[in-house]
């Protein structure tokens, strides 16, 4: 039978498991701190003190409160095991056990009891891997930690006065190490790949034959570094910014590179001549609402009007402002002339001063006038300038329109003579060219129509195409971000890859990991293969069952057919009667033959569920178990009528 | 005279706006120069992504009056691919009426037959005779359109009830032949309100200073820049950055009138100012006068003025005033000012 095949098989694949197992269990609890004995391979050979030192040392790691009242070892006295047993098995089922568990599991105890709590309990330990998988991998954050690593233990050491340290710490203990972050412009060759900037044969030359090493363009030592990095950091910016800008935009806006950045440039310079046009009005009390933020352009460009001629200015200035100038004019060459005074006596100097005040004075009135005088002309001027053009300006409008009359009217005077019938011509030449107009406009509406339908219809297959070029656009960029993404996983993979093989390989090599995941995935496919016959065998018996099924009904159905017609005949028919009792005969045999082959069947699977039972009621040691409870029983009764003695006695 | 009148008409244009989106300038006659074509297209509405739907805009360019009707296209019809089209006449004289009424006749037209040639047929009738017949029970004529009716059809009291006695900025600036700016950010106001505004110099009946309808662009600015004196209207809102472009701004969503700091010395209001703006305002509360009385009204306080000011010129010799004539005459400073800048306007000055 294929039953009984697959459970031997099982069985035996489970005794090689079982010291799996059990190997796994003594690794976790040597390392929660219990001492396992070498020649202990299995569970079976656990004593009650070993599992009650496992037991307390999980539970201690796992939930150190709960721990605080139990202690490692078994007392002597019975009363007090059996306490602890009590409280051990408290403590496991506030942990979590959900299994029947008691002061028997510990003092009398059953392999798989054990095994079943000792699993639980292991697998309850926290994982210290829990730690290193949530760190972020990759070789610059391997760097780090070892920077990291390698700075805490340069804190750690102790600082010692100069004399005594020793060169290793020179280094990292002096003061005169650090170098500020001072940047200076480099010169580089273009070394980027396929560079699309062509180098004349000049360039070519300078960069070879003149321009010196990096290292030798900078000053000062220390800034070459700060100034590579800089460069290069500058450099992937902009190409970063660059790729940015194009994969979003700039596909978008379907121009080539070069468009795109003269669209772009002639934009912002457009912008930037509107701002700068907007802030350079010199009005610092316009009613338009100027924004206050173009106040310090307008200063920066105040600033740049400043050194423009000082004549400049008088054109826009009102009579107030000329004025004002000319009095802060004034008071320097007066400021001025007061310092050399000291060795002139002080009444020629007085006087000196106040001819000369007078002089400048009167100087100083002349030019005001003249300045009003100019002033005054020149609003004259503007004013007849404008009157000037504007009067120009009408009269060549109106000599155009004068000339345009003439030539009517001297065609109209060449056809004066005749006049009626001219008239009449005229009428008819309009009308004649009225019709011939006509007709041309007719004719090219023929030609024009259907240009204009052929330009609408190339129209809209462009803007068709449009749509799609725009969708596989869309697509494209979709797949760029999918390429972008996979590199990303791709990258991070491979670095948590080397990081992982970099670990395992400083691993302790005391547990052989691959032997158990072979192990595991051996028994997986071995559950795999058995339960595959297990659903074979299943339908087999499915097949049976209907079979079974089937004949019995044709055996009812052939016999109640039978059964009826040799009756009939039965009535009249000697023969027929007897072979009608040997049938009803046969029939009672068959079910009963039947009956016994079921019986049989039931009581083999009895026998041998029964046999399944003594093996398991056999590993529980049971008899030892009892002689134990026994004896511990006749001890606590011993212990109990000491105890009545004494407290009777004192 | 009829005759003269259709000598005025230059041009006729069709644009188009197709289902793709499109806008062309698909048909004209007789011919439309490169440049004027390019302002037409983008004065016209259809080129503007389709915010706003103008059915009659007109304007000013190179001495060029514009009128620009767009219909949109109705089912059933004979134009398969377009949604709207314009249609653009070009003459040389200001009559809105006029060009409104024969553009749309060559707008039905259009649509009806679904090509521009009855439509040039139409044209070329009114071109000819003067008179069209139109599918609505009439005709159009010309002489049905006097010049005159066009000047008067705005309405000054409207103006000056917004303003009120700030009218009197706009009256000295027309006055002085200064540029005025006016800005809406919606084109129907802004033409309803600029072209009633020659009005209130109506003794120089000259409405070729009027450019209703400006862009920012470079065309036009320049071809602005020929004129001393103009009235310009602008949806743009930038222009009132933009001071070297006028001498009076006026924000009409916002009514209020400023002067550029430019043109503050030459426009300097004193009593005299005064007092005209009060007639003006008295005339225009008056329920019971007409429009054209208003104008009627200020048309005479104008020639007192100018008068005044001819009698003055006559007294210096050869006709011409001098500023010392008018200093010799002791008005008061503003009165002066004004004075002085209206003979330049005037052609009174002497050179």
């Amino acid at each position: 039978m294929r039953f009984a095949d697959i459970r031997s098989g099982s069985r035996a694949k489970e005794a090689p498991a079982m010291e799996e197992v059990d190997k796994i269990l003594i690794h976790a609890l040597k390392q929660v701190g219990t001492e396992v004995p070498e020649e202990i391979n299995s569970v079976k050979q656990f004593s009650s003190e070993l599992i009650v030192e496992a037991v307390v040392r999980c539970i201690r790691v796992i939930d150190p409160g709960l721990s605080s009242t139990l202690a490692t070892s078994l007392p002597p006295g019975m009363s007090a095991r059996f306490r602890v047993g009590m409280s051990l098995a408290q403590a496991c089922q506030d942990i979590g056990y959900k299994g029947e568990i008691g002061y028997q599991t510990f003092l009398y105890s059953s392999e798989p009891e054990i095994r079943s709590l000792l699993m639980f309990l292991v697998e309850k330990l926290p994982r210290e891997s829990a730690e290193t998988s949530d760190q972020p991998t990759g070789k610059s954050v391997v760097l780090q930690r070892t920077i990291a690593a390698a700075i805490k233990a340069h804190l750690a050491v102790p600082w010692l006065p100069p004399k005594c340290r020793l060169p290793l710490n020179c280094e990292t203990q002096r003061q005169g190490v650090m170098h500020s972050f001072h940047v200076q412009p480099l010169s580089l060759t273009n070394c980027t790949k396929g560079s699309s900037k062509k180098h004349t044969k000049e360039v070519k030359d300078y960069q070879r034959d003149v321009l010196s090493p990096v290292t030798a363009q900078i000053s000062s030592q220390a800034s070459v570094v700060a100034s590579i990095l800089e460069q290069h950091t500058a450099e992937i910016s902009t190409a970063q910014e660059w790729d940015n800008e194009w994969n979003n935009q700039g596909l978008l806006s379907r121009f080539t590179p070069q468009e795109y950045c003269l669209r772009k440039f002639t934009r912002l310079h457009k912008r930037i001549e509107d701002q700068l046009r907007s802030a350079a009005l010199p009005s610092s009390h316009s009613a338009f609402g100027v924004s206050r933020s173009t106040s310090d352009l307008c200063e920066l460009l105040q600033a740049f009007k400043g050194s423009v001629q000082p004549g400049h200015i008088l054109t826009k200035g009102t009579h107030f402002t000329h004025t004002q100038k000319f009095n802060f004019t004034q008071e320097v060459p007066q400021v001025a002339k007061t310092i050399p005074t000291n060795h002139q006596s002080e009444g020629d100097v007085q006087l000196g001063q106040q001819e000369e005040l007078a002089y400048l004075q009167q100087q100083f009135q002349q030019l005001c006038s003249e300045v009003d005088h100019l002033a005054a002309d020149m609003k004259h001027m503007s004013v007849t300038n404008a009157q000037v053009l504007d009067e120009l300006k009408q009269r060549e409008l109106r000599n155009s329109e004068k000339e345009e009359k003439i030539q009517v009217k001297k065609k109209t005077i060449d056809l004066l003579p005749d006049a009626d019938n001219n008239l009449l011509k005229l009428q008819g030449l309009v009308e004649a060219s009225a019709k011939r107009v006509v007709n041309l406009a007719s004719q090219w509406e023929k030609h024009r129509a259907p240009l204009v339908d052929e330009y609408r219809r190339l129209k809209d297959i462009c803007s068709s195409k449009d749509v799609e070029s725009s969708k596989k656009l869309s697509e494209i960029k979709s797949l760029h971000e999918k390429i972008r993404v996979s590199t990303e996983e791709a990258k991070k993979k491979e670095d948590a890859y080397k990081q992982l093989v970099t670990e395992l390989e400083n691993l302790p090599q005391d547990v052989s990991r691959s032997a158990y995941t072979q192990r595991i995935l051996e028994i997986v496919s071995n559950i795999k293969k058995q339960k595959e016959e297990i659903t074979k065998i299943l339908s087999d018996t499915k097949e049976l069952q209907k079979e079974i099924n089937n004949l019995t009904g044709k055996l009812d159905r052939t016999f109640a057919v039978t059964d009826e017609l040799v009756f009939k005949d039965a009535k009249k028919d000697e023969t027929v009667r007897k072979s009608y009792k040997y049938l009803a005969a046969l029939h009672e045999n068959c079910n009963q033959l039947i009956q016994t082959i079921e019986d049989t069947g039931t009581i083999l699977r009895e026998i041998r569920d029964l046999e399944e039972q003594i093996e398991t009621e056999n590993g529980n040691k049971t008899v030892a178990n009892l002689e134990r409870i026994l004896e511990d029983y006749k001890a606590i009764r011993q212990e109990n009528a000491s105890l009545a003695a004494k407290v009777r006695e004192g | 005279m009829a005759t003269t009148e259709t000598q005025f008409m230059l041009s006729v244009g069709l644009i188009e706006k197709d289902v793709n989106g499109d806008t062309l300038w698909v048909w004209c006659y007789p011919s439309v120069g490169d440049e004027l074509r390019e302002v037409l297209l983008s004065k016209c509405c259809l080129t503007h992504d389709g915010r706003d739907f103008h059915t009659f805009v007109f304007g000013q360019f190179c001495r060029t009056w514009y009128y620009i009707t767009t219909m949109e296209v109705q089912e059933p019809t004979a134009l398969n691919k377009v949604t709207h089209f314009s249609v653009v006449v070009t003459a040389k004289d200001f009559n809105p009426e006029k060009y409104a009424a024969l553009s749309r006749i060559l707008c039905r037209m259009y649509v009806k037959h679904g090509s521009p040639v009855k439509m040039m047929e139409a044209y070329i009738t009114v071109l000819t005779k003067g008179i069209c017949q139109s599918d609505e029970n009439g005709s159009f004529l010309i002489k049905d359109y006097d010049v005159r009716k066009a000047y008067l059809a705005g309405s000054v009291k409207d103006v000056v009830s917004q303003f009120g006695m700030e009218t009197i900025i706009l009256y000295t600036a027309l006055m002085l032949k200064k540029r005025i700016v006016v800005h809406h950010p919606r084109i129907e106001a802004l033409l309803e309100f600029t072209r009633v505004l020659p009005a209130f110099v109506w003794h120089r009946k000259d409405w070729s200073i009027l450019h209703p309808y400006v862009h920012l662009s470079d065309a036009e600015l320049e071809d602005l820049k020929k004129c001393p004196g103009y009235i310009a209207g602008f949806v743009n809102p930038e222009v009132s950055n933009r001071t070297d472009l006028f001498d009076v701004f006026v924000n009409l969503p916002d009514s209020t009138i400023t002067v550029s700091q430019s043109a503050k010395e030459a426009m300097a209001m004193g009593k005299l100012h005064k007092d005209i703006g009060q007639l003006i305002v008295e005339s225009a509360e008056d329920v019971e006068k007409s429009d054209s009385q208003v104008i009627k009204d200020i048309s005479v306080k104008t020639k007192e003025i100018l008068a005044n000011l001819v009698a003055l010129a006559d007294e210096c010799e050869d006709s011409k005033i001098t500023l010392e004539g008018l200093k010799q005459r002791h008005f008061p400073p503003a009165t002066e000012n004004f004075l002085f800048h209206l003979a330049a306007a005037e052609q009174l000055l002497r050179i």
